[in-house]
């Protein structure tokens, strides 16, 4: 099907080895003379002045190399540049369980958790804010002074005409979502190893090394520079195997500033390794979201407007959230045709650990609502939920009313797809009371059109140099966090060059030695960094194929690399291009060349050498095919050492519409996800069982087909898992479930089979016709479950996740006609109103954290005898 | 015995562990310090099942979850027993986990399992290091949960323990080994070791199951449990009609208990919906959930309700 | 606080170090013997990522202490024979099972990778063609946060149909001979004859 001899092709990551053997090394996996171990100090309060803060008596113990605060390095930083709101570590102000206030360096860990009791600290608390909605209304203490009603950012955008669009409607829903916080729980804990060099002609410190668990190496060399007051230049960030990421390591996390500042003080390499408990603090999750959402429909399925208010629990920083904010409305477009849409959106600072980017940034608990509500529009007037969907599609290419650019969509494949599969029109309905099937559809960018640094550099760009050897090196700055970016990279080169894999060796996410590539997130990488591979490849190749036309006397036109080989069109070796079977043979049975192979002309293979075979070749003049290495050596010898470069930035076309905010969604590519859920619901307990879940997904193009199916599975099971048992449950800001103990990620024993079916709409612009496949199958999933849920049952859930509890306590509503609710702390999971006081799906009476008696979210007016007072 | 002494010697200064599982992540979150850990893993003869004609069935206290879960014996003669040891936490947790172990396993609670940061900021609770309990407030007492999956079981089977002491050893029935009480919630001094768990003859071959309330298939703690047992009329009476009946509850209380009351209701006759509801309804009633764990106390004590009457038709089931 | 000396055999080498009594056998693993592929991924004994096999049995390597699996020649007892991740390897060639993860996605960032390697090759012996539910079941004590778990399934299943074929054949891990299936290993300590309880300070 394909004329491809290594993209397509299902392979192992090019680092599987390292994983499955131990080998691999990840930060917290590395060790250094003299390194010592950090432990930070964190806040006990939710929001709390620091009045005193002594750390004399920690700096005394044997073992302590250095106790820094607030005062060592109190530059203000944040991931995006309009949000510098964070220090290293708490200036004046603590504002959140876990705000990170003190780190000491010791020579043991123990030594490092036995002076963090030795630090005394002084706090006046302050009044706190826990719930969005309150939060929104204050006017004193606020938690950044800089930001009255504690609003980070609030935007409103309308385009078309939404009131018209309602009027025009024949049915208009209108219903209250909610969506409980959740968290990455990438496997590895956030680790960061930092040390300085000494400099040869000052003879002081010199220039910082950083390894760190990260998804953004740039990034974080450029913060460093900035909370340090270094040059970027005297700062490297490299990053070792990452274990996992999700969003959770895709900004600069206080420990990685917190490990420099902290070796800088102890003339020491330091490490910090968080428990798992700081992972939580750290968090940067998705946000609890409220979504008051209305869509209107009319007869034939049409969607006439939908306009969207939302409010997202942001926690105490900006992290990454006037993005987050932001792609919660930019993405109701471009899935389906909407001619006018309203968007309010509202980030809000609470004192809670801060919300950021996780996998499917922004778009996901929206999709609920929406996809939930279309579902319910569809039973409204009469039409099945697979063919509304249909009704509504794009037609592409186009540009959408919010000024999203879609070029290639396989949303309509991915639906029939899953509608087949799952043989929706023989069984949604017709399954008997307790079991439905519902379906879901979403979409995601393929990396942001605008970087969140406003510049006009590449997004991507990459470096190769090919020597004498033979060897690819490829300098790539892409974080490869599991996700299979060094793969991708060197697929496509070895495509392009004609080599094999085990040529091709990848430099990856080291800030001295490869090109600035802005990160792993946003799903951007395959498009953007495997374009930028492309393209260096495409211009290393043009040297070697130019010598090689000279050496076979042929137009470089004429000149075919493939199977680690370099030939002449019109050769019977298959030369036409086309996939005859001894070429894909050639490609298959062509490794590393071996010892033996005739081609090899010794230790050095490439290496002309006198009597060699190579030699004998050259003496005998053109020739019709070369070896790889030979090439290479022809090139080189005409213009020295090769090396080839490209880079990537998003063509201005697809950056989007001019209004406030409109830099966020665009994209130079949006992937398609479409799903159907077979669901079971246990009506006397309320547990709900995913039997299977069809998952078809638009990636462009399948570069690796076990990778692709490997995001997608993962992504949907994620979704699962926010569906159906994640949640952050809160008291008064303090975390309940910070473990993976309480903290539910699915294990193995109720995870469903999820059925991947890959859907190639080959983009204009991707690398061979690629998108992204990491992100854009996770929002479907939860709406899939939910409308699967009322095909089962006929309950609408408003409010994730759908616990054994919410579900049966809508049934039992359903059945006695009467809200039966004491199961769910009053609040109705099918029409629910405002987060419970505390959030989560318990309501703690408890006394919780210390509270100041001002404070207007005190629970019932229970008196604190410590509020206002001393630690 | 060694490990006896020790505890003597130490007193109240030691901590016992035999599989780790409970115990070390304790230690991790500082809720407790003693100066000595006494590693138990050692006493190969405390470890296995035999069967002591005339006495029953002796069950080492360091055998394994895994050795109980794989043991034919049980699974042939305390069903019951085999179906709560295979629910326990996840399989490489029952490899390391023991039946002493998760007999006297600490109970549980959302405020007293965390870290010493955490339990910090909010002042503490009155198991550990404070004075108030959070999930009842103005209580005087301790309502951590009781989250063992195999006592339930071993209840119903009418189990006994022999513990080791400084003074000899002393046999105790298990259903008073426990008190309804979050931190002494076992009668046991701190000098005593739980050494050996016995299951009567008579108690053999009893029809029973266990069901578990969790979220996820793996990992997790009982959000409540039901044992049930019966045992069914022999000569002459038709055919499932009940002599005798256990149900044991867990994780809704400080301590597992016996449900009473079992057998007015059930005594003489054959096991149907109706009987199960009403047995449901009684063990709702014995439930005291708290908000101890995730899900909300309402809906634990309305799933013993639902569990109690699903474990006893599963149980009714496997009368032959 | 006084160290002690411990004799540890793992991967088929006998370690002497001297270390806290109340020292796990994780941090011995990671900080005193650089075996770093045993991972920490959380701290209440929940995620699996640090499993080992002590004689042939899965065992969460966070939450014991090293010194429990301790020769001690006082006593006559032997040490425990512990396998990490880095003792898979046979011959300087991947193991079927690490193949088999590498070629069917059943790794993907890898962290919670040598936790299910261990947990996989235990079952693998103790069931050499497992179903579906089996296999489910069999990996409950370790999480993943990448996969979905479902390509695990297709490389275990790729795996026993390698070994089976005798393509690759898997030797025995150490202290894994002789032992019957699906019967978890009897300690070696109960060969000893002296009962032994260890008393192990804690600083």
């Amino acid at each position: 099907m394909s004329d491809f001899s290594i993209i397509g092709k299902p392979i192992a990551l090019v680092d599987a080895a390292g994983k499955t053997t131990g080998a691999g090394k990840y930060t917290d996996d590395l060790t250094m003379p003299g390194m010592l171990i950090g432990k930070i100090l964190h806040s006990p309060h939710p929001h709390a002045r620091i009045r005193r803060l002594d750390v004399s008596r920690a700096r005394a113990l044997a073992g302590v190399k250095a106790v820094i605060t607030g005062e060592d390095a109190p530059n203000r930083y944040g991931i995006l540049p309009v949000g510098h709101d964070e220090t290293a570590l708490a200036v004046d102000k603590v504002r959140y369980i876990g705000d990170n206030v003190a780190c000491v360096a010791a020579t043991s860990e123990s030594i490092a958790l036995a002076a963090l009791e030795l630090i005394d600290v002084e706090y006046e608390i302050l009044p706190a804010y826990f719930d969005p909605e309150d939060s929104m209304k204050a006017t004193t203490d606020l938690i950044h002074d800089h930001k009255p009603n504690n609003l980070e950012k609030d935007y409103h955008h309308v385009f078309g005409d939404p009131e018209a669009g309602f009027a025009e409607a024949d049915a208009v829903a209108e219903a209250r979502f909610l969506a409980a916080e959740v968290t990455h729980a990438a496997m590895e804990p956030h680790s960061t190893l930092a040390a300085f060099d000494i400099d040869s002609q000052t003879s002081g410190p010199g220039r910082l090394t950083v390894w760190s668990s990260t998804q953004v190496p740039y990034y974080l060399q450029h913060k460093l520079s900035i909370v340090l007051d270094m040059a970027m230049s005297q700062i490297r960030v490299i990053k070792p195997l990452v274990g996992g990421g999700f969003g959770g390591k895709s900004e600069v996390i206080p420990l990685e500033i917190i490990a420099a500042v902290a070796a800088r003080k102890a003339n020491a390499p330091v490490k910090i390794t968080y428990t798992r408990e700081e992972v939580f603090w750290a968090h940067r999750g998705r946000p609890r979201t409220i979504i008051d959402l209305k869509t209107g429909v009319k007869k034939d399925g049409r969607i006439t407007a939908v306009a969207a208010r939302v409010i997202q629990d942001g926690g105490a920083y900006c992290s990454y959230g006037i993005v987050t904010i932001l792609y919660s409305g930019a993405l109701l477009g471009a899935l389906y045709d909407i001619p006018s849409i309203r968007y309010d959106g509202y980030r809000v600072l609470t004192n809670k650990p801060a919300c950021g980017a996780m996998r499917g940034h922004g778009t996901v608990n929206v999709r609920f609502a929406f996809e939930s509500q279309l579902d319910e529009l569809a039973r409204t007037i009469g039409m099945d939920a697979v063919e509304i969907r249909r009704v509504n599609l794009l037609k592409v290419p186009c540009i959408t009313i919010n000024g999203l650019r879609v070029q290639s969509y396989g949303l309509p494949e991915c639906i029939e797809k899953v509608a087949a599969a799952s043989q929706w029109a023989e069984r949604q309905g017709k399954m008997g009371r307790g079991r439905g099937l519902g379906v879901g559809c979403s979409h995601y960018v393929s990396g942001a059109a605008n970087s969140i640094i406003r510049s006009d550099m590449p997004h991507s760009t990459v470096n190769i140099k090919i020597d004498r050897d033979g060897g690819v090196v490829i300098y790539t700055g892409a974080s490869e966090i599991g996700q299979g970016s060094d793969t991708m990279v060197a697929q496509i080169a070895a495509e392009v060059l004609g080599c094999s894999l085990q040529r091709v060796k990848i430099v990856a996410a080291d800030t001295d030695l490869t090109p600035i590539d802005i990160g792993s997130y946003s799903s951007r990488v395959t498009f953007m960094n495997g374009n930028a591979t492309l393209r260096a490849a495409q211009d290393i190749k043009k040297h070697i194929v130019a010598a090689a036309a000279g050496k076979m006397n042929c137009a470089p036109d004429e000149v075919i690399m493939r199977g680690d080989k370099v030939f002449k069109k019109m050769l019977p070796e298959g030369a036409d291009g086309k996939n005859s079977a001894a070429q894909e043979k050639t490609s298959q049975d062509a490794p590393a060349p071996a010892a033996g192979d005739p081609t090899v002309s010794g230790h050095v293979e490439g290496q002309i050498l006198r009597g060699s075979v190579q030699q004998k070749r050259k003496d005998e003049g053109p020739k019709d095919h070369m070896s790889f290495e030979e090439a290479v050596v022809a090139a080189i010898d005409f213009s020295g050492a090769l090396s080839g470069t490209g880079s990537y930035a998003p063509p201005p076309e697809a950056r989007g519409g001019k209004q406030k905010g409109g830099g966020v969604g665009p994209s130079p590519a949006y992937s398609y996800a479409a799903q159907v859920a077979d669901v079971s619901v246990d009506e006397d307990t309320g547990e709900v069982t995913v039997n299977k879940i069809w998952a078809a997904h638009d990636c462009g193009r399948a570069l690796n087909p076990t990778a692709v199916e490997g995001q997608v599975i993962g992504s949907v099971w994620m979704g699962v898992g926010q569906a159906l048992y994640e949640e952050m449950v809160w008291k008064d800001g303090l975390l309940m479930n910070p473990g993976l103990l309480e903290y539910r990620s699915p294990s193995s024993v109720e995870s469903p089979e999820v059925c991947c079916m890959i859907v190639e709409s080959v983009d204009p612009e991707g690398p061979f016709g690629a998108k992204e496949c990491s992100e854009g199958s996770l929002a479907a999933v939860i709406p899939a479950i939910a409308n699967a849920i009322y095909d089962a049952v006929g309950i609408r859930l408003r409010e994730t996740p759908f616990t054994p509890e919410r579900v049966l306590s809508a049934l039992r509503a359903q059945k006695s006609g009467s809200k039966k609710l004491e199961m769910t702390g009053g609040l109705d999971p099918t029409a629910p109103d405002r987060f419970r006081e505390h959030g989560g799906s318990l309501c703690f009476e408890g006394k919780g954290p210390a509270r100041n008696s001002a404070d207007a979210a005190r629970p019932r007016g229970a008196s604190s005898p410590e509020a206002a007072g001393a630690d | 015995m060694e490990a006896v002494s020790a505890l003597d010697r130490h007193s109240g200064n030691i901590k016992i562990t035999a599989g780790g599982t409970d115990v070390i992540p304790s230690l991790k979150q500082n809720l407790f310090s003693p100066e000595y850990v006494l590693d138990l893993r050692g006493i190969a003869d405390l470890r296995g099942i035999a069967i002591v004609p005339g006495e029953g069935t002796v069950i080492g206290a360091l055998t394994s979850l895994s050795d109980l879960e794989h043991s034919a014996h049980i699974r042939q003669n305390y069903q019951v027993l085999h179906a709560a040891a295979q629910t326990v936490a996840s399989p490489i947790l029952r490899n390391m986990g023991t039946i002493g172990g998760n007999i006297c396993l600490d109970t549980r609670c959302l405020w007293y399992n965390q870290s010493l940061t955490w339990r910090k900021s909010c002042g503490f609770c009155i198991k550990k290091d404070g004075d108030l309990c959070h999930v009842a407030p103005g209580s005087e007492r301790c309502w951590a949960a009781f989250s063992g999956d195999t006592p339930p079981a071993l209840l119903c089977l009418e189990a006994e323990v022999e513990i080791a002491g400084a003074g000899g050893t002393r046999r105790v029935a298990l259903k008073d080994f426990y008190q309804n009480d979050g931190i002494a919630f076992l009668r046991l001094q701190k000098d005593e070791l739980l050494t050996r768990v016995i299951l009567p003859e008579s108690t053999s071959g009893l029809a029973g199951a266990y069901h578990k309330l969790r979220m996820r298939g793996s990992i997790d703690y009982p959000l409540a449990g039901v044992a049930v047992t019966l045992k069914q009329r022999n000569s002459g009476a038709p055919h499932g009609e009940i002599e005798e009946a256990h149900m044991a509850i867990t994780a809704v209380n400080p301590s597992p208990r016996l449900v009473a009351g079992l057998d007015r209701i059930l005594a003489g006759k054959i096991v149907n919906d109706e009987l199960a509801r009403a047995v449901g309804d009684l063990a709702a009633g014995a439930a005291k959930p708290l908000t101890t764990s995730a899900l909300t106390p309402e809906y634990r004590r309305e799933m013993v309700r639902v569990y109690a009457r699903r474990t006893l038709l599963a149980a009714g089931a496997l009368l032959n | 606080m006084k160290k002690e000396l411990v004799e540890l055999l793992i991967n088929d080498r006998t370690y002497e170090i001297a270390i806290h009594p109340s020292k796990l056998l994780l941090d011995v693993l990671r900080d005193e013997l650089q075996l770093t592929g045993s991972k920490r991924g959380c701290d209440d004994s929940s995620c699996g990522s640090c499993t080992v096999l002590v004689e042939g049995v899965p065992t969460l390597a966070c939450t014991a202490l090293a010194a429990s699996f301790s020769s001690d020649s006082d006593a006559g007892i032997a040490p425990l024979a512990i396998t990490t991740i880095e003792g898979v390897t046979e011959h300087g060639a991947l193991a079927a099972i690490q193949k088999a993860y590498g070629e069917w996605g059943g790794a993907q960032c890898g962290f919670c990778t040598p936790g299910f390697i261990m947990t996989v090759k235990a079952l693998m012996r103790d069931n050499p063609d497992p179903s579906d539910a089996e296999m489910r079941q069999a990996l409950g004590g370790n999480l993943c946060r990448c996969t979905g778990y479902s390509q695990m399934y297709s490389a275990i299943k790729a795996a026993v149909a390698a070994e089976r074929q005798g393509l690759m054949t898997a030797q025995p891990l150490p202290g894994e001979a002789g032992h019957a299936q699906a019967q978890p290993a009897q300690p070696r300590h109960e060969q000893a004859a002296a009962t032994q309880a260890r008393e192990n300070p804690k600083p």
